[in-house]
């Protein structure tokens, strides 16, 4: 059998799989165990109703309960435990990196990124969205600053090496510096503080083109009425924007800010192939990631630091959701 | 009325220019990347990429064959071309030394001398002297050399000389006999160089086929099956009101952050104790249980925000959750559908540690990713070249992709079943 | 007349060498030097049709093609089929395939760090019985090579897990013959005649090195070597030992002395392209490019055996550019220490055909023919040097095999969050401008924090 039918059979069946057990479980459900066109309709409804949205759940529940939570509690107990997992020691692990300049540094400067990373790619991705929503040429202007999205990390920091590099003859910014004159090459990322920043822009470079297609999206969901009232009374573009559409994209403004918020918390390959953790740019990704499968006991003790700033942006959105329910 | 027509288009022309402005500074990385992939490594390093259009003044080692050399009063000669039997060039600038490749220009001789020299308390030193001069005059020796010291002309005698034309025919004179091919160095134009080597290494390698076909057979799966499910969890947590709902909201938010490198080891360990070991199967559900706290978030936003009316109202025709949720709120969650399906695809496409833990190693199962980095790229992954010429490949059809979805996020689906 | 034609400011290619990949066997059995007589006897020996040997490593692209040639000799000899897939990200994918159970045969461990955590997590199978013994027999400096490959396993026994497998020489100096030449610079046979021409060539008004410390993730590494190189040419090799197991401090003043020692060339602005801050990011693989740029933007790298990987396609060691034994100090009469380093097999799941591939990568033959493909060095005494494919190869093997003192990596023994961690990390700091003292101590501290 060639690879492309066996490729072809195999998506039949995992995709005729899902679909089966959807239709046939709630068929079963509406039809043998809870039949509507039996003596008393209305209660098996509403018993049906009571099992329905355990039944619409189960598969992502179990998904995500063995191949997320599962593994997240088995973690937490790692954490536990020293180096090599044969001593428990407690706290020890979150004790030690507490205690270590390089997590300290890692903190800060991942403080910096949640600070900075999802405001100005929410901002940027809105501001494209907007800007691009009439206009004619806006689908491919769309799909160019998308283009980041598609490219994989690796790619991205080769890209940006070519921006970055301490030689005017490979790197942007380099040569732009010698054009106007400067003498020495400059290795940005290798500027205290500073440095953090270049990096964050690669991020917010890719990370636009996220923002931007779902706030599109949402741009395009709000009725149609609620603009043109709004004109009809005089409202300017300027006030249209800000006054009935972002009020009403609210909620997916939040969802990115977050969605965004969490991808810098796991980000670690941009700093990993640009400085390595170097010249003050670990981050707790990385700072994570030099730990993993060698001090597992340290690598989970981070990432536990990780959901654990988290909370707020979780709490955030509990209230978010109740809020929109009501 | 006028008026307004006039800021109306005035602002009109403010969004193209800021919508150009945006996406030249969004395209200008990739263009670079874009240019490199069809340079080869040797060129990537040498000059920038923004360069590459243009001829840029390049400076090169020739080692002329020793064929023809004749002999002249105890110095060698040897004539020829600098740019070979068959090259052709404009030789800008020549030279001896690598040190200093253009030190004289066409039309001229370059000559090293030996020469002796009196220093300033009269001892007599011996030095060496190289110097440039127009064929057929005599060399114009300075009065002193570098330190000062008085040269004595009379005592020149010629090391070594070449001269050369612009056309690159050059004369390159030696004392003795020469045994190896001298280095004479070269300065001149050099044309830009294109060429599709890189995506040819990509395309063409043994078993690409095969790892395309790889790669679409985890991605497709990957990406329809987390969707699947993701949006019927996603309607039972926005539309359904059972207990414990805003806390499996919370649940879901919490697990988007769960870094994957914890779950590998566990996974994997699992998969070979129920016996999925690492197949396409495995992969399939590691895929979907990584994809699926995204997807049940975005979808459940979007599900959230459909209008309260048409799905109670459906209800109360007594449709039940199942047909509200086929007939009325998927269709209507097209848009959320698509944008997520666009992430999970490209997410999945890119992906290159669960293929690496969830498939077998051997090389029939290898998809693109595994494929380009650990086959293509070369030791240790230096080869600019390819780096650049696979990422453009694997940005071809998730973009693709996108240009197909793009047609779903229309407008006026969801305002035109509101009324 | 054809003339050849460089590049001037070079980049970067793979190096062509002589593999004719695509499992084709490049040497016929039974011709040339190899030593064909222990391979026939092997293949005599072994029937193991139908069997599986899967071996992973590190070796990609170019040296994946190299090694599937030799490893096609085994198939060819057994009837057995082996799969060899190399990664990019081995020691990750070693420990996650390991301690999943989806182990391969055998790995190929680059460093024996990795392996020795392996072990004693119980995950690695010692090598067949008297593996140690016949290592220490035909091995130069044979018993080193078993205490190398000999880590505690899980209930803390000592036994013999790995068998060494391609070595590379550090201490090397990598320079071209053609720039040397025309500028009139001898070869320098001491340290203090490598400082004499370091200033000459600064003098002339060029510049003398190129260093380059960046890795990505591993950004640092290639100080860590320098600083190794510094330690066996100022101390004994004992105390480089004892700085190997932290028995001496890392903090001691011997090290920041070693330390200072690299600071002497990469910390001076005038002796290092592109000035010591271009140190610390530079790129190792794209460091040794100023070597053929015309006109040259450094005169000497020093790298080890590995690096003509990376030097622009088409280059020739012997011609274009050469090495020379990175030289001791005269005056400290400590020899001509030399610093290696090397991979390692170590079986993850044993199987009677990965035992006949143990016997095979014991058999000469199986050194030569990546000898024979190039960018291959051995410590294995049987094998026909002859083999070699090149000059330059034959004489690393000498200063390999002709040490008054070898030494294996420090960085490579030391534990993870030290040799490939806090070392790095370190050395980085160091080059843009944190005192070697202060460097030294935060080692020490984050050496005292795991033990």
């Amino acid at each position: 059998m060639s690879p492309l039918v066996q490729g072809l059979l195999t998506i039949f069946i995992g995709v005729g799989g899902c679909v089966g057990y959807f239709f046939l479980s709630n068929l079963i459900l509406d039809k043998v165990i809870f039949p509507t066109r039996s003596e008393n309709p209305g209660l098996n409804i509403n018993r049906a109703n009571l099992v329905r949205p355990w039944l619409f759940l189960f598969p992502a529940m179990a998904a995500l309960g063995l191949y997320l939570v599962y593994p997240v509690i088995g973690s937490f107990w790692r954490s536990l435990y020293n180096r090599s997992g044969d001593e428990f020691i407690g706290l020890g692990n979150y004790m030690t990196m507490f205690s270590d300049d390089g997590f300290q540094v890692a903190l800060f400067n991942n403080f910096l990124w949640v600070l900075f990373v999802p405001a100005s790619a929410t901002f940027l991705g809105l501001l494209v969205a907007q800007l691009t929503d009439r206009l004619k040429w806006g689908n491919i202007a769309k799909s160019l600053i998308f283009m980041p999205m598609a490219i994989s990390f690796v790619g991205a920091s080769l890209i940006w090496k070519f921006v970055y590099a301490n030689n005017a003859d490979i790197g942007l910014i380099n040569a732009l510096r010698d054009f106007f004159g400067a003498e020495e090459p400059l290795d940005v990322l290798q500027v205290r503080f500073w440095n953090n920043f270049f990096l964050m822009f690669i991020l917010i470079w890719i990370q636009t083109g996220f923002a931007m297609v779902i706030l599109s999206a949402a741009l395009r969901g709000i009725p149609e009425e609620t603009v043109e009232a709004a004109i009809i009374d005089g409202a300017n573009p300027f006030q249209v924007f800000f006054k009935i559409k972002v009020p009403q994209i609210m909620g997916t403004i939040v969802v990115v800010w977050t969605t965004i918020t969490i991808l810098v918390l796991k980000v670690f390959d941009i700093v990993y192939t640009m400085t390595g953790g170097n010249f003050g740019t670990e981050i707790l990704p990385s700072y994570m990631m030099s730990y993993m499968f060698r001090d597992d006991g340290r690598a989970t003790a981070v990432a536990f630091v990780i959901m654990i700033i988290v909370l707020p942006v979780m709490i955030w959105n509990i209230r978010q959701a109740r809020a929109e329910m009501r | 009325m006028d008026n307004i027509a006039g800021t109306k288009s005035s602002l009109s022309w403010a969004v193209h220019i800021s919508v150009v402005a945006l996406v030249v500074l969004w395209l200008i990385p990739t263009v670079g990347l874009l240019v490199s992939s069809f340079r080869d490594r040797d060129a990537i390093t040498a000059t920038g990429w923004w360069l590459s259009p243009f001829s840029v003044e390049q400076a090169y080692r020739v080692q002329p064959e020793l064929d023809g050399v004749t002999e002249d009063n105890g110095y060698s000669v040897l004539e020829g071309n600098l740019f070979g039997a068959e090259g052709s060039g404009e030789v800008s600038g020549f030279g001896i030394t690598a040190r200093a490749p253009n030190a004289a220009s066409p039309g001229q001789v370059y000559a090293r001398f030996n020469v002796d020299v009196e220093e300033p308390d009269g001892t007599i030193d011996d030095t060496r002297l190289e110097l440039a001069y127009p064929v057929g005059s005599d060399p114009a020796f300075p009065e002193t050399d570098d330190d000062g010291n008085r040269i004595l002309t009379d005592t020149a005698v010629l090391d070594r000389s070449l001269e050369a034309q612009v056309n690159g025919d050059f004369r390159y004179v030696s004392e003795g006999e020469l045994r190896r091919a001298p280095s004479l160095y070269v300065t001149s134009l050099s044309p830009p160089r294109f060429s599709l080597e890189n995506y040819r290494t990509i395309l063409f390698s043994n078993g690409m086929d095969v790892a395309f076909i790889n790669t679409f057979t985890v991605t497709i799966p990957a990406t329809i099956i987390p969707i699947l499910i993701a949006a019927f969890a996603a309607y039972a947590l926005a539309w359904m009101d059972f207990k414990g709902r805003g806390f499996l909201i919370a649940m879901v938010v919490g697990l988007l952050v769960v870094p994957l490198q914890l779950a590998l080891v566990p996974l994997l360990q699992l998969h070979n104790k129920v016996g999925i070991g690492q197949s396409f199967l495995g992969i399939w559900l590691a895929h979907t249980g990584f994809g699926l706290p995204l997807a049940i978030y975005l979808l459940r936003n979007y599900m959230v925000g459909l209008p309260r009316d048409i799905i109670e109202s459906a209800k109360v025709d007594g449709a039940t959750d199942f047909q509200v949720f086929t007939k009325i709120v998927l269709p209507l969650s097209f848009p959320a559908l698509a944008s997520f399906a666009i992430f999970q695809f490209l997410w999945v496409w890119n992906d290159l540690l669960v293929a690496k833990v969830f498939l077998p190693s051997n090389s029939e199962s290898w998809v693109m990713t595994v494929k380009i980095a650990d086959d293509l790229l070369g030791s240790r992954g230096g080869d600019w070249g390819i780096l650049a010429g696979a990422a453009f490949i694997s940005i071809a059809v998730p973009l693709a992709v996108f240009f197909t979805m793009q047609r779903y996020l229309v407008r006026g689906l969801l305002a035109g079943s509101v009324k | 007349m054809t003339a050849r034609l460089y590049a001037g400011a070079a980049a970067l290619a793979l190096f062509a060498g002589m593999a004719h990949a695509d499992g084709h066997q490049p040497f016929a059995v039974g011709e040339g030097g190899f030593s064909w007589d222990s391979f026939t006897a092997f293949a005599d020996k072994y029937d193991l049709s139908g069997q599986t040997v899967e071996i992973t490593g590190a070796w990609t692209g170019n040296e994946k093609e190299k090694v599937d040639a030799v490893f096609s000799y085994f198939e060819s000899a057994t009837g057995a089929t082996v799969n060899y897939s190399g990664s990019d990200s081995f020691e990750q994918d070693i420990v996650i395939s390991t301690r999943s159970g989806s182990a391969p045969n055998l790995a190929a461990f680059p460093q024996p760090g990795l392996a020795a955590d392996l072990a004693s997590q119980g995950l690695l199978s010692p090598l067949p019985e008297g593996s140690a013994a016949w290592i220490a027999d035909n091995y130069a400096a044979g018993q080193s090579w078993v205490d190398l490959g000999t880590y505690a396993d899980a209930d803390g026994n000592d036994q013999t897990y790995g068998l060494f497998y391609r070595v590379d020489v550090k201490s090397l100096v990598w320079f071209s013959p053609i720039a040397f030449d025309e500028a009139g610079y001898d070869i320098p046979e001491t340290m203090e005649e490598l400082k004499e021409l370091t200033d000459q060539i600064v003098d002339d008004g060029g510049t003398p090195w190129c260093i380059g410390l960046g890795s990505g993730a591993a950004t640092g590494w290639p100080a860590t070597d320098w600083v190794e190189e510094m330690m066996l040419r100022t101390q004994p090799p004992a105390v480089y030992d004892q700085w190997v197991s932290n028995e001496m401090k890392f903090d001691d003043p011997a090290i920041i002395a070693a330390m200072d020692e690299f600071g002497y060339f990469a910390l001076n602005d005038d002796y290092v392209d592109g000035g010591s801050t271009a140190v610390a990011n530079t790129d190792f693989r794209d460091s040794p490019a100023g070597l053929f740029a015309i006109p040259p933007s450094c005169y000497m790298h020093r790298q080890a055996s590995f690096i003509p990987a990376f030097f622009p396609e088409g280059t020739e060691v012997g011609e274009d550019v050469d090495f020379f034994y990175f030289p001791a100090y005269e005056g400290k009469d400590l020899g001509k220490p030399v610093l290696g380093a090397g991979a390692l097999f170590a079986i993850t799941n044993p199987s009677e055909a990965t035992n006949a591939m143990i016997e095979f990568l014991k058999l000469p033959v199986s050194h030569e023919l990546w000898m024979a493909q190039g960018g291959f060095l051995t410590p294995h005494k049987g094998v026909n040097p002859e083999t070699y494919a090149s000059d330059s190869l034959r004489a690393q093997g000498e200063i390999l095999l002709n040490a008054t003192t070898f030494r294996f990596d420090a960085s490579d023994l030391m534990p993870g969050e030290i040799g490939a961690g806090a070392f790095w990390t370190g050395m980085v700091d160091y080059t843009t401008g944190t005192p070697a003292a202060d460097v030294a101590r935060g080692i020490q501290e984050r050496w005292d924090a795991i033990q």
